[in-house]
């Protein structure tokens, strides 16, 4: 621990200025507290008024916004007394019997086991090729990262045109291939795949990069090493790459599911901030927690449905990354 | 097999890391390819394996050109100097990969991957990843992976170096031993020159992308080519004293001394020479008409039963062994004798032998 500086593991001068050799250094705690500060207030804090206005019943309904703050700020110091707010479950179980919140898990977990598996697949593809001693792989790199540095609604407007039923690149594609142009957004069944496409797309350059990384630290000597034993391509990329590989995909994998599932920002754009064409059948998770708090106003509500969708991910990851370590051992 | 290497070239850019290298490898022989770090022994490792392509000359296998040969069709069993072990596979997947690459069926790799494994000494292990095996276990894999596919030849890239001093000598025996089992052609690339001396039926030994001298060990050190063969060889390191040839005599740069030395008649008068004398080659003789010259102890440390003592000649000094019994103490004069073995004398400019 380096917060404890011992005498016997120090001979140096250095040591003199810590007098007592196993009492708790502060200086260190100093240092981090402008961090600790920030998260503090900016994160922990956010994070358990979230849990707290989770059981609270009644908050944001009837009352207007401005009463609601002021009643929160009552709750802080004592009970909800006289702003008929009560303590209890009554947001989970609303939020539960919503129908609309069970459609938005259904299609968040629709987006994310098509997303997530398809993306990986497509970004080991192009990362070990971006890794190829080939000519313009600066050129490549760039146009492959792009994305990351494009603000998501922009681009999402861009993708408003890809998907245009008359004049939409997307369809012209298709229609070569002799397949008859879809309807993306404007056909209520479609939308759904519409918004997983343009997620694969999205998330790939991010995986890109690790991936790219992840590939850059396997030593040169295992493929020269396999070329020499007389191994192809594909044997080389199923036997070697792809398993010394693994701990970065799993990560990938890992993070590319927590923030699938917090898919929103990606639909909005698509459908002018509704959710979907009918406005109602393409609720994602942080959508519904989304339209419970600013649109409905119903703060416990949006809070109960944020909780809930945090146990989801949080299983899910851990479920995730039992089943890489069975697969690793 | 037999392996002949004709004025193999290698370029990178402006840089000649092998120059015009011919020689020939004997069928079934251990040979060290030894010389100081950047001396172009693992560039020319590495052109006999195909992994890097010549820039002029040729390699035959027995008779065949492979020059332009890929590395999987020489067949060459290729040891690197980090093992490249694949650390996801187990010690029976890492040995089986070679075979399994020539679609070898199952049951008939396992057997074969097994015999390799026993013949090295891993066959404890052979569930194990290679994380969780010592240095020389994986040196052992390593071995038996490039052992397995009956490669022609068996290169081995700098592989002790990555061994403890103790194992480094287990390693080492091992390795002669595998070799001389398995009688297969065997090269390998060290910087260690006891390392090249105590196993190796040949040594290459190389400067700068030259090849110096290419010798049986004893030979390479008996009978240098050159100075720095002389000096590259040998613990403590051959001595040198620095002089100059006159009238058959070898007088000391400065002239502080002067002694007759018959090797001195052979080359021009007033050629610059370089004296190198091994310390077992120098000793102390009764008289001084025995003697090849007087000389005075500088200084003496105690070796056991020998002591290593400075002598000091003119203005410069050289090691030798003193019986201890002799009694030589700082400041005595003593009479030095040569022995007929492990005395050189070189022009000191090209470093060339006077024979």
């Amino acid at each position: 621990m380096a917060l404890f500086k011992k005498k016997a593991t120090n001979t140096n001068a250095e040591v003199d200025t810590f007098k007592s050799p196993n009492k708790l250094n502060i200086e260190p705690f100093l240092y981090l507290l402008p961090f600790i500060i920030g998260i503090l207030i900016f994160t922990i804090y956010p994070i358990f008024n979230v849990l707290r206005y989770s059981f609270i019943e009644g908050l944001g309904h009837p009352l207007g916004k401005q009463l609601a703050e002021r009643c929160t700020f009552i709750l802080t110091d004592a009970s909800a007394k006289g702003c008929d707010l009560t303590w209890g479950l009554g947001n989970f179980e609303y939020v539960l019997k919503d129908k609309y919140f069970w459609s938005a898990l259904k299609n968040t977990f629709q987006y994310v086991l098509c997303v997530v598996p398809v993306s990986t697949c497509l970004a080991i593809i192009f990362a070990v090729l971006l890794n190829q001693k080939i000519k313009l792989r600066g050129l490549f790199q760039t146009v492959f990262f792009l994305p990351m540095v494009t603000s998501s609604i922009a681009v999402g407007i861009c993708w408003k045109y890809l998907f245009n039923y008359n004049y939409g690149f997307i369809n012209y594609l298709l229609n070569t291939f002799g397949i008859a142009s879809v309807d993306w957004l404007g056909q209520a069944s479609m939308n759904i795949w519409a918004v997983i496409i343009y997620g694969i797309w999205d998330i790939m350059p991010m995986t890109i990069i690790l991936l790219l990384s992840g590939l850059q630290n396997i030593d040169e000597m295992y493929y020269t090493a396999a070329k020499v034993d007389g191994a192809k391509t594909l044997r080389i990329f199923f036997r070697i790459t792809v398993p010394l590989l693994a701990p970065t995909i799993g990560l990938v994998m890992i993070l590319n599911t927590i923030s699938c599932f917090k898919v929103y920002s990606s639909i909005f754009p698509l459908f002018n901030g509704s959710a979907g064409i009918t406005g109602k059948n393409l609720y994602t998770a942080v959508f519904y927690i989304y339209n419970q708090f600013f649109i409905n106003s119903k703060y416990g509500r949006a809070a109960a449905a944020a909780v809930l969708l945090f146990f989801i991910i949080f299983a899910f990851t851990m479920f995730q990354k039992w089943f890489q370590n069975k697969v690793s051992n | 097999m037999k392996i002949k290497i004709e004025h193999l070239t290698k370029r990178f850019g402006n840089f000649t890391a092998v120059d015009d290298f011919s020689t020939t490898f004997e069928d079934g022989e251990l040979i060290a390819l030894l010389g100081p770090s950047g001396c172009g022994k693992s560039t020319m490792l590495n052109m006999l394996s195909g992994i890097l392509p010549v820039t002029e000359g040729k390699i035959y296998f027995d008779d065949d050109d492979v020059t332009d040969v890929s590395p999987d069709k020489r067949g060459v069993g290729l040891v690197f100097q980090n093992y490249a072990l694949y650390p996801h596979m187990t010690v029976l997947q890492n040995i089986c990969f070679p075979l399994e690459i020539q679609k070898m069926p199952k049951e008939e790799r396992i057997a074969k991957a097994k015999e390799m494994a026993k013949l090295v000494h891993v066959d404890e292990f052979l569930d194990r990843k290679p994380g969780q095996l010592s240095g020389g276990q994986q040196q052992r894999v390593a071995i038996a992976r490039a052992l397995v596919k009956k490669p022609r030849l068996l290169l081995l890239d700098e592989p002790l170096s990555n061994l403890d001093a103790r194992l480094r000598l287990e390693m080492r025996e091992e390795i002669r031993r595998i070799q001389q089992e398995t009688g297969i052609t065997t090269v390998f690339v060290t910087h260690d020159q006891e390392e090249a001396m105590s196993i190796s039926d040949h040594i290459v030994l190389m400067k700068l992308g030259v090849k110096q001298q290419y010798a049986e060990p004893q030979e390479l050190y008996n009978d240098p080519a050159n100075n720095f063969v002389a000096d590259f060889l040998g613990n403590p390191p051959i001595n040198k004293i620095f002089g100059v040839a006159k009238g058959g005599n070898f007088e000391l740069e400065d002239g502080s001394a002067s002694f007759p030395f018959e090797l001195c008649s052979k080359v021009a008068e007033g050629t610059k020479v370089t004296l190198g004398i091994r310390a077992e080659s120098a000793y102390p003789v009764a008289t001084a008409e025995e003697a090849a010259f007087v000389g005075e102890v500088s200084s003496t440390y105690a070796m056991g039963k020998e002591e290593l003592g400075y002598i000091k000649i003119g203005n410069q000094e050289f090691r030798a062994y003193i019986a201890s019994e002799l009694g030589y103490k700082k400041g005595d004069a003593i009479n030095v004798g040569f022995k007929d073995r492990g005395v050189f004398l070189f022009v000191t400019e090209t470093g060339e032998r006077v024979r």
